[in-house]
Parts: C-alpha cells; structure tokens; sequence
C-alpha cells in the first residue's frame, strides 16, 4: 500500500473521530457549562503570537490549528473533512468540512484556508520556510484547497502541524478556535467565551477566564516541574525555554559582553539559582558543544560596567524576571536599566542602534531535532548580523541533513554552535523547564505534541 | 395483565418460602371484596387509592406488594373503574399523581397498621360528589415473621412476562434515533436518523433490509457538535406520510413529506417535534429546542398547529418546564398526557399535561428516557459502565416501576416503537470489545404482548 492510500485511510478514521466522541460522553450525558481559569501572561492584543510559551497556549485558545500533532504522532483535524494527498501530481488535497463558520459566524471557507496558509509561508519561521520552498503553488475549489508540491512528499501533512498555522479570519472580530475574546481586564484578566462555531464542536465549558495575576487559583498553569502534586495533575510540556543574552551591534567590547553575562550569572546566584545554567545554544544534553565562558570576579565586572550606561532590553515574554531583576540591579550600584519591549514589536525596533543588549528567550521542543534547533538560534536571534557565512552554513546543515550521516550532521551542527559564540553575538544563560499544572476538577485534559493543552473535551462537573 | 403477574408472584413467593400468604393475601382479599361489594351498584364510578401509609415493620417494598396486589384485584371488577396513580413507595408513605383528582368519583385512603403479631389493614373511602367519607373499613390477620421476610424481597413483578430484549444488532455509528410506521401496504418500515441521512429499513422475518436512503442537508447556521442528537417524528396527514428531523447541530427542523413517490422538504420548525397531538380538535407538533451545539434542552416545550393548510407560519405556542438532558411526552389517543424530563443534574422530574410540575417526585436519577404512548416509560440508569433500563407503567398518570433489564454497555439513546407489531423501545447502546467502540441496537419489548 502506497503512502498516498495510507493517508486516505486515517483521513476515513478521522471523519469518525467527531462520531466516536459522541459516545465516549458515556451513559450520563457530558455537562455542559462552567468555567475554567488559567494563568498566563497578559498578551498585547488578540493577534496571532506564538513567540513564548505562554502565548502559544493563549494563541491555541482562539486560533484553530489546520491539524493537530498528538504526543503519539496522530495527526487529526478539526477544520477538514478529508486530506489525500496525489503522489501523481504531486498535490495535497484538504476537504474543508461544510458550513462551518468563524466565532462571530462568518462563513469559513477555502479561501480562509489559503490567505491563512500564504500569511504562514510568509512568517519568518523555519517550518514556514521549508513549507514556503516545498509548495509550488496553492489552488481552491468548491470547499476544497489544492496545495501544488514541486517534488513528491507524502509527509506534507506533517508539516502542516506547525502550530503557527491556524486558520486567521479577514477581520479582527472573528475567531476560528475554541473560545473568543468577550471582555479584556487589562491587567487583571480576559474572558474567552465558549465558540459557538467552533469547527471541532463546542467545548463544554461554557468560558474561559485567563487571570494574568496571582490572586484567584487557577485550574491550569505552569510552572517549574515537580511542584504542587497534591492538588494538580502534572502534564510534562515537552518544551523548554532558552534565555539568551544577546548583543546587536559589532561595537561592544568583549569585556562588556563577559561583563553582562557575568552581572546575570550573579543575579541567578542570588535568586538561589531559580534558574538552570545553560552550557549550549540548545541544551546541555543533546549540544555537541559544551559552551563555558568564565565569568568574571565581582570586583572586575564592576570595574568595567561603572561607567557604562547600559539599557538593557528584554522581551515582554521574560517579565516575570523584572522584579528581581530590577532589584538585583539596584543593589549593584551599576548604571543599567531593564526596559521590556513586546515580542510584536520587538523588530520593528532592529534597525534602531539604540538597541545593543537585549535579553531574549526561544522556546523549543525537546523531542525537535537538534539540527532544526540549531538552524533556528542562527536564523532567529543573529538579526541584523546575519550574512553570507551563515547562510553557506545553513546550506551545509541541509546537505549533512540529507546524507544520513548522523556524523557529518553532528560535526556541522558543532561547527555553527562554535562560529555562533566566537562571533560573539549570542551567549546562552538559563533554561526553564515547563510542567503545565492542571487542577484535578479538570479531568480528561490531553497535552499535544507542543506542549498545547487540548480545552475542547474538558468539562466541569455539574455545578 | 397485573392480575396475571400477581398471582405468578404469589406462587412463587409460595413456593420459595413454603407456607402460604395467609395474612397479607387474606388482609387483601378482604378488602377487595368490601371495595366490591361497596361499588357493586356503582358501574362507571372512577376509583383510585390516593394515600396509603405503612404504620408496620413491613418496608417500603412489601407496600408496593400489597398495593399491586389490591389494585390487581380491583381491576378485575367490571362494576367500577380503579385508576393505579401510584408514582412511588418511599419512606413509609404512597406518592400518587393527584394531579386531577376531579376525574375521580371515589378516593381511597389505606393504613397499613401493625398490632402485636397481628396485622390491620384500615380503609377510607371518601366521596368526591358528596365531599364526606362514605365508608370506613378494618380488616386485621396475623401475619407472620416469614410472610413479612417473603413481603420486603425486591421482587415486583415476574421478569419473563416482562419487558425483554427481543432483537439486538449492530449499527454504524452515529445513529440518532429510530422510528418505524405502517407503509401503505401494511409492512412496517423503520427509519434510523443519522447526523447526515435517514436509511429506511423493512423486517423480513427477523432481519432489516435496506429499503430507501435519502441525504439530509443542514443549511447555514450549523453548530458544529461533539455530541449529535436527534429525533424522528413520523404521521400521517391525509394520505401524506410526514417526516420531521431536528437536532442540536441545527436551529431548525427539516419537515419533508412524502408524495409522488418521492420525499419533498414542505417547511422548516423551528424546534425539535417529538409528537404530533390533537388539542381541542386542533393538531399540533409539540417539541423542544436544544441548546445549540450543546446536548439538553432548552426549559421550553413548543406547540406549533401543523395542517396541511397552516404552511407553518402560525406562532408556536411556547409553555415552561426546565432545562432537560432528555424528556418525552407521553400521550395517549393522540392526547397529551404528561412531560417526563430528566433534567441537569440527571434527576426524573414530571409535569402534567397543563404543565404544573409533579411534586415531591421521589428522587429517581436517570440519563435517558423514553415514553411509548400512555402506557410504559423506560428510563436508563444513572451510571457508567454497566448500565439498565428501567421500566415504569404509567398508565393512569402513575409511575411505577415494574421491570428492569441490564445493558451491556452504555445506553446513547431510547425511543419508543414497535418491532413486528411488539410495542417497546428501541436503544442505542454503545459498546467496548477489544479496544473499539461500536453501537449496538436493541429492542426492548414485551414478549407476551
């Protein structure tokens, strides 16, 4: 049996999918109602970001993916009715499912399909890169979309899975996911009311409160692993979060560099080492490269920051590290002064000179292989340094990838990781491990393969 | 029928323990035949018991006993009438349906009272037309420790006179509900109710064969579902055979009518019809609504005139219940006799045909529910895994529970219908073998029947 025909055959199982969850509600019916609350940290707006963890679950909320990648490699979908891909000609075909409608009950159609498919080849991710260089071209029908290949690859629905690629209305107002924006706390807290469109049938909680402060217990949260069992099921993420601190203009000394880095290797002492030292550019156990840069003495970091003026920037997705931060900062008696800037906007301000140390974090799967980890730390975080060295090395990465030599791989994925940190503008620092907590009043709640917990078939009892 | 099954149980009762029922079915028959002899002039005088209260060491369930076995008795009496209106034996006192005591021309109060090793069995009898007590009676045997042992057994009725599984096989998934009716050349055909077609069925011998299936297409707005319910309504109007098809995946219901040998859409409803019934000459599609996209009902039940002549543009008459997981109406002679709901938090409650809610109901949990006619509701159990269907008789406006039968696997539905002219329900039942889930469809009928 050819691929082709074993993707027809999980497209049949997935059209029962809907079916069999009818009956998986038992003989008491499923109640319907409630409200579920999650802590996360507060967005910027309602636009798509899956620039950190906590905004990839809140993306998941109102934005539907145009399939699903489950932790045991199951590939399903809420949006099409059928997949099939033709080896012949080479083209992928999504069914979509009939009526279906976005949040405010505007139809959803092909053409949604597409425009929200060409704004991901467009995105400056890796995966809608390699999507982007694979499509020949993108076609639609009646309800049905035709992605055109330049070669054959019967594994395109796999790249499909990204979970940046979900179905985007034309205007503002309108949602395809499982919940939609009713009314915005700034601050405090956003209600996410229950789609009553939602292309995977309506969830069962009837709304979602997203707390962004510590006050009211929520249901669902993270947090480092290990913590709070007695009263929380504890999901392992399958992700972890890099902090980088890196340097964006060719004018900063190597001694300012260390310095800095220095100054924060400080500050995780002093939280009591909050905080897991990172050795490599993607994690210690999986680099070929162990990264040590030597810090320097208190004495001598002092001396060489104490007549700078240093503006430190950090990404929005790291203000949980203000607080502290800013206090270690202050005890330090240095002239450096924290300024968060929003992942959205962050590069806009690129061309900006004023911007020389910024602290950013990148989120990765761990079971993602270290080559794609690698290649996107050099894409995403060389910015404006990024040149024609890179980009030979990037080639090359593609070409051991494509030997099947697990050791020309290794070495090239060691000779970027070394070009990256002699060229001095990136320098690891922590990892944070995710666990998602999930209140125990919240039974049946599934993890996706990106850390992604799955609200549609959590249900509360009845209250 | 209850006569039958009355004297079954007391020959197994004397059986099982070896000496007669002296006491109890002496105390009984004793009281029959006052009651007899005091209606014997009266011949269309309407009787009911409307309180009994136990005032013994005999539990709840011998008080059932010595009710059916009374009422049984009753019944056999052609000069007079005797309505069963008993919903429930709790705690030591009878819980009639006494919502229309004016069509009753004799009340019956009974006490069951316990002195020494004796035991009394004290009746009332109150005159509606005169409004004073016509008869005051009290019979008194001995009844011993074993006859009241034998008396508080869980045992009402004879389980193979009862409702049985008559047909059981298995459906693709999905199925929604079942209805079958008398095609015009008198062969019963059934029609099973999928989220996206209907496929008509005739019985040959005891097998389905495939007849007709035709396509359902719901039109914008749709609400996607994880959980799709649906029902089948299913009359003749004139000579039109009429099919009505709602749901919770869409606000209205598809109503098409067969003619010319085809099935044409005639108008769109905009509930769920469950019945079609006459009320003061007029016809009616009575229904509910589902909340959309979701899997209970709205606290509203619809009346909505439906002739040939009224294209569906007349208002339907909207009257309040409560928010419902599952209900049906049950209506005798085309005439609405009663709402069974279970409602949100899975609990039986009942309301009359004027729609004044049944209370106290004793507490009865359930998940679905189903009434065929006036005559029997079945009621799945309140509970995962092994699941049971309960059967009550609610002739009269009583609720009774008769029979029960256990169902390997979950019950996702009941309807009532008929199989080979066998009244009883139909269930969709879902099951687990090897790890896969399938639906199997089982007819619960009456064997005897």
């Amino acid at each position: 049996m050819n691929k082709g025909r074993r993707l027809v055959l999980k497209v049949a199982l997935l059209l029962w999918l809907p079916l069999l969850a009818t009956l998986l509600g038992g003989a008491i019916k499923p109640y319907y109602g409630g409200e579920a609350v999650i802590r996360l940290n507060e967005p910027t707006s309602f636009h798509l970001n899956t620039a950190n963890y906590s905004n990839l679950i809140f993306s998941s909320l109102i934005y539907e993916s145009f399939f699903y990648l489950k932790k045991d490699g199951e590939i399903t979908s809420n949006v099409f009715r059928e997949y099939r891909y033709d080896a012949a000609v080479r083209t992928l075909f999504l069914s979509v499912k009939d009526n279906l409608s976005f949040s405010n009950g505007k139809p959803l159609t092909a053409k949604n399909i597409q425009v929200s498919l060409k704004v991901f080849m467009g995105s400056d991710l890796i995966t809608a890169s390699r999507l982007s260089k694979a499509v020949k071209g993108i076609r639609i029908g009646e309800g049905q979309v035709a992605i055109e290949l330049l070669a054959d690859n019967p594994d395109i629905v796999s790249m499909l899975t990204a979970p940046e690629l979900v179905v985007l209305a034309e205007d503002e107002q309108s949602f395809s996911g499982p919940f939609y924006p009713q009314e915005w706390e700034k601050g405090r807290s956003l209600i996410l009311n229950s789609n009553p469109f939602y292309a995977g049938g309506r969830t069962y909680l009837d709304r979602v409160r997203v707390t962004f402060t510590e006050g009211q217990a929520p249901d669902l949260f993270l947090a480092g692993p290990g913590q709070f069992k007695d009263n929380f099921l504890e999901f392992d993420s399958g992700i972890y979060q890099n902090i980088y601190l890196c340097f964006l203009q060719g004018d900063i000394g190597q001694n300012t560099k260390v310095a800095l880095y220095s100054l924060l290797q400080r500050f995780n002492e002093a939280t009591g080492f909050k905080y897991r030292g990172l050795n490599a550019l993607t994690a210690d156990e999986e680099s070929p490269v162990s990264i040590r840069i030597k810090a320097l003495t208190p004495q001598k970091t002092a001396s060489i920051l104490k007549y700078s003026e240093i503006k430190l920037y950090a990404l929005s997705s790291l203000s949980y590290l203000e607080k502290d931060l800013n206090a270690f900062l202050k005890s330090s008696n240095l002239k450096i002064e924290m300024l968060f800037v929003d992942d959205s906007q962050f590069m806009a301000f690129l061309d900006s000179a004023a911007i020389k140390y910024v602290l950013i974090d990148k989120i990765f799967q761990k079971k993602a292989p270290a080559e794609e980890k690698i290649s996107r730390i050099l894409k995403e975080t060389s910015f404006n340094q990024f040149n024609a060295k890179y980009l030979r090395m990037l080639s090359e990465l593609d070409e051991a990838r494509f030997s099947n030599s697990q050791e020309l791989l290794t070495e090239q994925i060691a000779r970027i990781s070394e070009a990256i940190i002699s060229d001095g503008f990136i320098f690891p620092l922590f990892q944070k491990n995710y666990a998602l907590y999930v209140s125990r009043s919240l039974p049946s709640l599934e993890v996706d393969y990106y850390g992604r917990p799955l609200l549609q078939k959590v249900g509360k009892a009845n209250e | 029928m209850k006569k039958a099954i009355c004297s079954v149980l007391l020959l197994i009762a004397a059986g099982a323990s070896g000496i007669c029922q002296q006491g109890a079915e002496a105390l009984v028959a004793e009281s029959a035949s006052f009651l007899a002899a005091f209606f014997k002039d009266m011949p269309d005088a309407r009787v009911a018991v409307v309180r009994f209260e136990n005032d013994s060491e005999l539990t709840d369930l011998a008080m059932q006993k010595i009710y059916q076995m009374l009422v049984s008795r009753l019944e056999g009496e052609k000069n007079f009438r005797v309505l069963d209106l008993l919903l429930d034996f709790t705690g030591g006192r009878g819980e009639f349906n006494l919502d229309q005591p004016g069509t009753l021309d004799f009340l019956i109060e009974m006490k069951l009272i316990q002195n020494k090793s004796r035991t009394g069995l004290g009746l009332t009898v109150f005159s509606r037309l005169q409004d004073r007590v016509v008869a005051v009676k009290y019979f008194e045997r001995p009844v011993s420790k074993g006859e009241m042992d034998l008396l508080n057994t869980r045992s009402y009725a004879f389980s193979g006179l009862g409702f049985s599984k008559l047909l059981e096989f298995e459906s693709r998934m999905g199925l929604m509900d079942i209805q079958s009716i008398s095609a015009e050349d008198g062969q019963e055909q059934y029609f099973f109710y999928y989220p996206d077609e209907i496929i008509i069925y005739s019985a040959r011998e005891t097998r389905l064969e495939k007849h007709f299936q035709f396509k359902l297409f719901w039109k914008r707005p749709v609400y996607p579902v994880l959980h799709p319910e649906g029902k089948l309504l299913l009359f003749r109007l004139d000579r039109d055979l009429v099919l009505t098809a709602g749901n919770n995946f869409s606000p209205t219901a598809q109503v098409l009518t067969y003619r010319d040998g085809q099935w044409q859409e005639s108008r769109k409803i905009e509930f769920v019809p469950f019945r079609f019934v006459t009320l003061n000459q007029t016809p009616y599609l009575v229904g509910a609504r589902y909340e959309e996209g979701r899997n209970f009902f709205k606290d509203r039940v619809y009346f909505q005139p439906f002739s040939p002549a009224a294209s569906g543009g007349a208002n339907a008459l909207e009257k309040k219940t409560c928010p419902a997981m599952s209900l049906d109406f049950s209506s005798l002679d085309g005439q609405l006799q009663g709402v069974h709901v279970i409602d949100r938090s899975y609990s039986y409650r009942l309301f009359t045909s004027d729609f004044e809610e049944k209370k106290p109901l004793p507490e009865k949990k359930g998940a679905s529910l189903a009434a065929s006619g006036g005559e029997w509701l079945a009621v799945s159990d309140y509970s995962r895994n092994s699941d049971q269907l309960f059967f009550y008789d609610i002739r009269d406006g009583g609720l009774r529970q008769v029979y029960a039968g256990k169902v390997s696997g979950e019950i996702q539905f009941i309807s009532a219908g008929s199989w080979l002219g066998t009244k009883g329900f139909w269930a969709g039942v879902r099951q687990q073998v090897d790890g896969l889930e399938r639906l199997m469809v089982q007819f619960w009928g009456k064997s005897n029947e």
